[in-house]
């Protein structure tokens, strides 16, 4: 046996397949073929749970909380059962029970689970296999998806029968148990990325104490909303295409934070040299793009008053980038080696991708271009949509000014913070936690003490908007939005803001061109080597020569080479 | 072992934790088929330096190569090429043996047949075909170590990393264990143990390294750190007559001390190398003496160990 990736060489097709046995051994051998495609870690927490007490208790429950809601609904409903339809309140009970193990169990087992790996040393010894970081996550998440299937199974038969009570129908029973999975599954991915944040005990157990009360806080919502529309029978107009689109729309945007959860704690249990930024960033820029695009869409689109389709994308986008801004400026500058063979080498590349590599300089540049493009496209979109929509949208003087003030505060407050990281570095280690701790005390600060240092001054007695507020972001944009151009924003902030902006972020250029000028650097031979070992496929071909001569002589000496030595030329 | 271009390279490998230097300029390599032990008193940063090269922590400075990958920019190549067994079971809940390993399997890639293969010759090899259904939770310290074992081996790594394999096990298991240390590196894997047993390493190992405070005191076969050692041997002298005049002897010769007389034997230490000691006892048959026995006492690797480290802990 060698060492060589067992991967490359093993073989798909199941040893023992019976070339021509019946349907059921046929179908037999296709899914052994798939059960070794499947992913470990599901495989393995697979045949764990099945034997765990936690599942066993879960399952047990939903089943007897299934059965015991059948009949004490039953009895509530009778004798109007026979004659009123009782599906939806029927189905309110049925919800309720298996939102508890699908929006807040599954989930918090796939935090537990990781969590634990890394409390019982196993984490360790499953980081040095063959599995990827990221099949690694995948793994956790497909073992809830699998969990939470099951727990499906347990009420489905239950959920069948309030689609035979009449009042509702199986679209809308689809559309709310599917939504509660997508919900599942999503929550479980937030839960593996904070299962990474930290290894530390105490934090551990701070942090499945705020994941436990977050979700439960989500499933509340959930079934508030769920409940809602089945109790007062809003139910969808499926017959409309704009519900289609926008389930699409939500959708496109649900699995765009979902992969980002993925990839985050992917790249957060990833080993130290290798690129745990640069998918996360495209991310980004897809969720960007999405946000952007479907709000105008639905801004144009919809009739209601157009501030809610111009500001909302402004504040959302201002804070999707405070939030990715404040992790990526946590990154270190320095490139590893592994990283630096990746890098783009054409200038074109560079200009265009540079970004795209990890560091703490280009992140705050691609968080505040990346601003401040989809800042100008809503202004942009909301300059048309006041010229062409026939909805009340607000000037888009004003949309440009909020649109200006958010880029300013995000790029100046990140720009302070990364040069806050950088002088930090000097003294001691900071990362990406480090760096949010810093973008949120500067978020508050920032907010809090301009508003109680003008009522210590004024003696609590001037309680509105002044040119002290500037540094305020949270009062200057509401004010901006809520009352116009007052002589305060209109001669201060919409001036100051953005020029302490600019000067936080070219200072911020200075710093961080070493970060953009490295160069690509060559693969070592020894790495070249094993890859081709591995992939023979990706092997770079010797071109075949184009000169009908040469090729003989190649030919030639090629046969020569593979002829067997006559003994006479020993002799 | 095999001569060519070295398995396991360390190279000026430096570890920090603040200001405790666990891990100082330490270099050493590993040929293939070797076994290299890996000497120190606790804290002397031998776990460090091995997690370091099974690519779960990160040098401050330095680098280390497993068969020419470094740990830091290729930890995926090195990671299919390295078999580790830490200092810690690392067991999953509800579990069998044969489960244990399929999953391990699984992880390296194993796959149909060759994966039930590996797991097969993994129990075979450590001797656990009879306790494959039993969970692993329940087994004892010797079984758990071997499975530590199998799972290491089981998708047949080039180098092999024992932390303390050995702690916690009966004399029979011990034996059994280097057993198959030996057979593993007869296939020619390279293999890097540490242990606190030092006869244990010193019969299986092909060359040793001892470690203190983070810095590496001396690496070589036992026999070259012994002799490297021999500076201060205690030497026995069996004279007929009784020794009292041999000892007056022993006085007025150079670079003796620590004379101790006991009837006939005479002990004493010595600073010389093995030339040396035979000019000594030449002279002491020339002086007259008649000696009967004379011996140097042969420097046990635990010997060796306490004269170089100084048992300082950081």
């Amino acid at each position: 046996m060698s060492t060589i990736d067992p991967v490359a060489k093993s073989e798909v097709v199941p040893e023992n397949a019976p070339a021509g046995g019946s349907f059921w051994q046929r179908t037999e051998a296709v899914l052994e073929s798939l059960a070794e495609r499947l992913n470990p870690i599901l495989v393995k927490e697979a045949r764990q749970a099945l034997k765990s007490k936690q599942f066993m208790i879960t399952f047990s429950l939903l089943l007897l909380a299934g059965w015991g809601w059948s009949f004490l609904g039953i009895s509530f409903l009778t004798p109007g059962i026979y004659y009123a339809p009782g599906g939806p309140f029927m189905l309110i009970g049925y919800f309720l029970i298996l939102t508890i193990p699908m929006m807040v169990i599954a989930p918090f087992s796939a935090f537990r689970s990781l969590a634990s790996e890394c409390e019982d040393g196993t984490f360790e010894l499953l980081s040095i296999t063959a599995l990827s970081s990221r099949q690694i996550v995948t793994g956790k998440l497909g073992s809830a998806l699998l969990q939470m299937l099951v727990y499906y199974s347990a009420l489905s038969p239950c959920i069948a029968f309030t689609y035979l009570l009449r009042g509702v129908d199986i679209a809308t029973i689809f559309w709310i148990l599917a939504f509660t999975l997508l919900n599942g599954i999503g929550l479980a991915a937030v839960g593996l990325t904070v299962a990474t944040i930290s290894r530390v005990r105490h934090w551990q157990t701070f942090l499945a104490v705020a994941l436990l009360l977050a979700l439960l806080f989500v499933t509340f919502l959930w079934c508030y909303t769920i409940g809602a529309v089945i109790g007062m029978s809003q139910l969808p107009a499926y017959e409309t295409s704009s519900f289609w689109i926008m389930l699409f729309g939500w959708f496109t945007i649900y699995v765009a934070y979902t992969v980002m959860f993925v990839l985050a704690a992917a790249a957060q249990i990833n080993f130290a040299s290798d690129n745990r930024s640069t998918k996360l960033r495209v991310v980004m820029v897809c969720q960007q793009a999405l946000i952007v695009g479907w709000l105008i869409y639905f801004g144009i689109e919809s009739s209601a008053p157009g501030n809610i389709f111009l500001f909302v994308p402004l504040i959302l986008l201002g804070l999707h980038w405070v939030v990715m801004g404040a992790l990526m400026i946590g990154e270190m500058p320095q490139l590893s080696p592994r990283v630096l063979r990746s890098l783009p080498q054409t200038l074109v590349g560079r200009m265009l991708f540079g970004w795209f590599a990890p560091g703490s300089g280009t992140g705050y540049l691609f968080a505040a271009t990346n601003l401040f493009a989809a800042s100008l496209v809503v202004v942009a979109a909301g300059a048309l949509a006041q010229a062409y929509s026939t909805a009340t949208f607000p000037p888009d003087s004003k949309v440009a000014g909020a649109g200006l003030l958010i880029v300013s505060y995000v790029v100046g407050y990140l720009g302070i913070a990364r040069l806050l990281i950088l002088l930090m570095r000097k003294v001691t280690h900071a990362g990406l936690l480090h760096s949010f701790i810093v973008v949120v005390f500067l978020a508050i600060g920032s907010s809090l003490g301009p508003f109680f240092l003008q009522l210590v001054i004024s003696d609590f007695t001037e309680t509105g908007y002044t040119l002290l507020q500037i540094p305020n972001w949270a009062w200057s944009i509401y004010e901006l939005t809520d009352n116009g151009f007052t002589p305060e924003i209109s001669a201060g902030t919409l001036i100051v803001a953005p020029l302490c902006a600019a000067l936080v972020f070219i200072i911020n250029l200075a710093t961080c061109t070493g970060e953009v000028s490295v160069d690509r650097i060559a693969t070592p031979q020894r790495v070249v080597d094993d890859e081709i070992e591995l992939h023979p496929e990706k092997a770079p071909k010797t071109p075949e020569p184009t000169d009908p001569w040469l090729r003989w002589e190649q030919e030639e000496a090629a046969a020569a080479k593979a002829a067997p030595e006559s003994p006479d030329a020993n002799g | 072992m095999v001569s060519g271009p070295p398995v396991i390279e360390l190279r000026r490998l430096h570890r920090s934790f603040g200001l405790t230097k666990a891990v100082d300029d330490v270099t050493f390599e590993v040929q293939r088929g070797e076994v290299f032990g890996y000497i120190g008193p606790n804290g002397a940063g031998k776990t460090t330096s091995m997690r370091i090269l099974a690519t779960l922590d990160l040098p401050t400075y330095g680098d280390a190569l497993v068969d020419g990958f470094s740990v830091i920019n290729d930890p995926d190549r090195v990671r299919r090429r390295l078999g580790f067994m830490p200092d810690y079971f690392g067991a999953y809940a509800n579990v069998t043996c044969r489960e244990y390993l399929d999953f391990f399997a699984r992880s390296y890639g194993l796959r149909g047949s060759e994966r039930r293969r590996a797991i097969s010759q993994a129990m075979s090899f450590t001797r656990l075909d009879g306790l494959a259904e039993k969970p692993t939770l329940g087994l004892s310290k010797g079984m758990k170590q071997r499975l530590c074992l199998a799972r290491a081996t089981i998708h047949d790594p080039s180098v092999l990393i024992l932390d303390e394999p050995a702690a916690g096990l009966d004399p029979r298991a011990r034996i059994e264990l280097r057993e198959m240390i030996r057979a593993l590196a007869a296939e020619g894997k390279s293999v890097l143990v540490s242990s606190h047993i030092l006869t244990e390493l010193a019969e299986m190992c092909d060359r040793v390294g001892i470690i203190e405070l983070g810095r590496l005191l001396a690496v070589g076969t036992v026999a070259e750190i012994q002799a490297g050692q021999r500076q201060h041997n205690l030497v026995q002298v069996r004279v007929i007559g009784g020794a009292q005049n041999l000892g007056r002897w022993l006085e007025e010769q150079g670079g003796i001390s620590q004379i101790r007389l006991d009837g006939e034997l005479a002990h004493f230490t010595h600073e010389g190398d093995r030339q040396a000691e035979a000019a000594l006892l030449r002279e002491m048959i020339t002086a007259g003496f008649e000696v009967i026995e004379f011996g140097c006492k042969q420097v046990s690797l635990e010997d060796v160990f306490m004269r170089v480290t100084e048992g300082a802990v950081q």
